[in-house]
């Protein structure tokens, strides 16, 4: 089993999520960045190749954060998204691997002609 | 000569808990050290329970103080037993009158759940703990015909059930609150989610030590909920030798540990034959299993039981064998079973580390 959280904090200028696991590893993630991985079955669809790309999340904020049961938690953001969990594994790859998903986001982005910024 | 509070203390690190492996000092079981001239009276509050033993225990502290202040007058040990609540992760509900909430669970069906978790809780009945069994197979509830329970629940104030009686036992179940013709229920996943979360909590548990959750089969959807909604404190996993009943086991297990259900131990049930004829006793399924599982993934091996043919009468008879037989060998084994996940379970009671941190928000 990943580590357990021992601290969350929320860095709400920076939009930034900065989380400590008892097993040592501390991620500092932006809000984007998690938004936009969101393991919701409407982001992630229902297998590979159904993924639904998220787009203009730049300012996206956290409203808050539901632990659910011992191995996970939710993050409610301010578009309205909250049906993502979190679980501790999850946390730790989207921490371990960020450059690299980043750049396949933001290369995904460009190919589809879209952007960071939220329309209007 | 006389002696001091640090001497009988310093007297009582030496003495080792045969249930917990501890020393009762460490344990924290040495309450209210009285001296008076050379007299000496002191209380033993254990962690788990154990009437059973309560004098065994006595006898053994009495006279190991005895040996190790030789100046002493009359000394008089209280031994009892006090079970603490479990702490539980944030976000889940606690349950109302619920200290301990310990699931029963099995990868494969049919390895004897339902009849290793009635046994289990009559057992730490029988030791003096106050004890629920919440049946959450809604799909083939056994609790009410193991238990010898018919009827319905009386409706309370507030939307709340009376758990029916019987041994001792405060007990709910689906099977309650339907009638019992032979068709199998359909249930689907919102469903099975909220009839686990009524059956738990719109149920008036009175001033439980433990509440045991006897689950159905596999690793689905009672599962999965329990997990999320449930603020248990660990899972007994209970498998049979055979290969097949191992690889599921293990499936389950794996299951538990990704949602972050801790695991209480495993035991193996069936692991010998015994003739009704002769006696005699035979690994028919093979030797070991459970203990290698236990080995790889450094869970505890809680104990096994026998297959025979009065576990199976007593207990599908309504009359369970910790209570139809409590002097057999059959119940004495359950006790000891039950006995190791009370000493689990309160060591566990006093581990705080997956407490879910507070959530610090910064204006940086
Ligand atoms: N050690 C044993 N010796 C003899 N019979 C046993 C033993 N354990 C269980 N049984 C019998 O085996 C049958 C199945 O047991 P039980 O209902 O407890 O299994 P289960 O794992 O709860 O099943 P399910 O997966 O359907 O919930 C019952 O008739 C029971 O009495
Ligand atoms: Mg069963």
């Amino acid at each position: 089993m990943s580590g357990y959280p021992t601290e969350i904090k929320l860095h709400q200028q920076s939009r930034l999520l900065e989380i400590a696991f008892d097993d040592g590893i501390c991620y500092k993630m932006p809000y984007e960045y998690l938004r936009v991985h969101s393991p919701s079955a409407e982001v992630r669809g229902h297998g590979t190749g159904q993924e639904k790309l998220q787009t203009g999340k730049k300012n996206v904020g956290i409203v808050e954060i539901l632990p659910v049961g011992n191995y996970a938690m939710k993050i409610v953001f301010d578009d309205g998204h909250d049906s993502g969990l979190y679980t501790w594994e999850y946390l730790h790859e989207l921490g371990e691997h960020q450059a690299e998903l980043w750049q396949d986001y933001l290369e995904l982005l460009t190919a589809a002609g879209q952007s960071r910024e939220p329309s209007h | 000569m006389s002696f001091s509070e640090a001497d009988v203390q310093g007297a009582l690190k030496n003495l080792t808990d045969p249930n917990t492996g501890k020393d009762f000092v460490s344990g924290k079981s040495v309450k209210n050290i009285k001296i008076n001239g050379n007299d000496l009276s002191l209380d033993i509050m254990l962690g788990y329970p154990a009437r059973s033993v309560w004098d065994e225990i006595r006898a053994m502290i009495e006279a190991h103080l005895k040996a190790a202040l030789p100046d002493s007058g009359s000394i008089g040990v209280n031994v009892t037993s006090k079970v603490v609540p479990h702490a539980v992760q944030r976000g889940v509900k606690l349950v109302d009158g619920v200290k301990n909430i310990i699931a029963v669970a099995s990868g494969k069906g049919g390895v004897g759940k339902s009849t290793t978790a009635v046994n289990i809780a009559l057992a730490l009945a029988a030791e003096g703990a106050r004890v629920g069994m919440l049946d959450a197979d809604i799909y083939g509830p056994s609790q009410p015909a193991m238990l010898g329970i018919t009827g319905q629940p009386e409706m309370l104030d507030g939307n709340f059930m009376a758990p029916l009686t019987n041994h001792g036992l405060q007990a709910m179940s689906i099977g309650f609150l339907i009638a019992s013709d032979d068709t199998p229920m359909i249930w689907r996943g919102p469903m099975v989610t909220q009839a686990l979360d009524q059956l738990l909590r719109q149920t008036r548990w009175d001033n439980l030590d433990y509440l045991i959750v006897d689950l159905p089969p596999g690793t689905g959807d009672i599962q999965l909920s329990l997990a999320q909604q449930v603020p248990v404190t660990g899972a007994v996993i209970v498998t049979t030798p055979q290969d097949i009943a191992l690889m599921d086991a293990r499936k389950g297990l794996k299951m538990f540990e990704k949602v972050g259900v801790k695991i209480v131990g495993i035991v193996e049930n069936m692991s010998t034959h015994i003739c009704s004829k002769c006696g005699h006793e035979e690994h028919i399924f093979g030797a070991g299993g459970g203990e290698k599982m236990c080995a790889e993934y450094h869970a505890e091996f809680l104990g096994s039981l026998p297959l025979d043919i009065r576990i199976r009468e007593q207990t599908d008879s309504g009359k369970p064998t910790v209570v139809a037989d409590p002097d057999g060998n059959i119940a004495k084994n359950y006790r000891q079973i039950a006995r190791r996940i009370a000493v689990k379970v309160a060591e566990m009671a006093q581990n705080h580390s997956t407490v879910f941190p507070k959530v610090v928000v910064q204006n940086t």
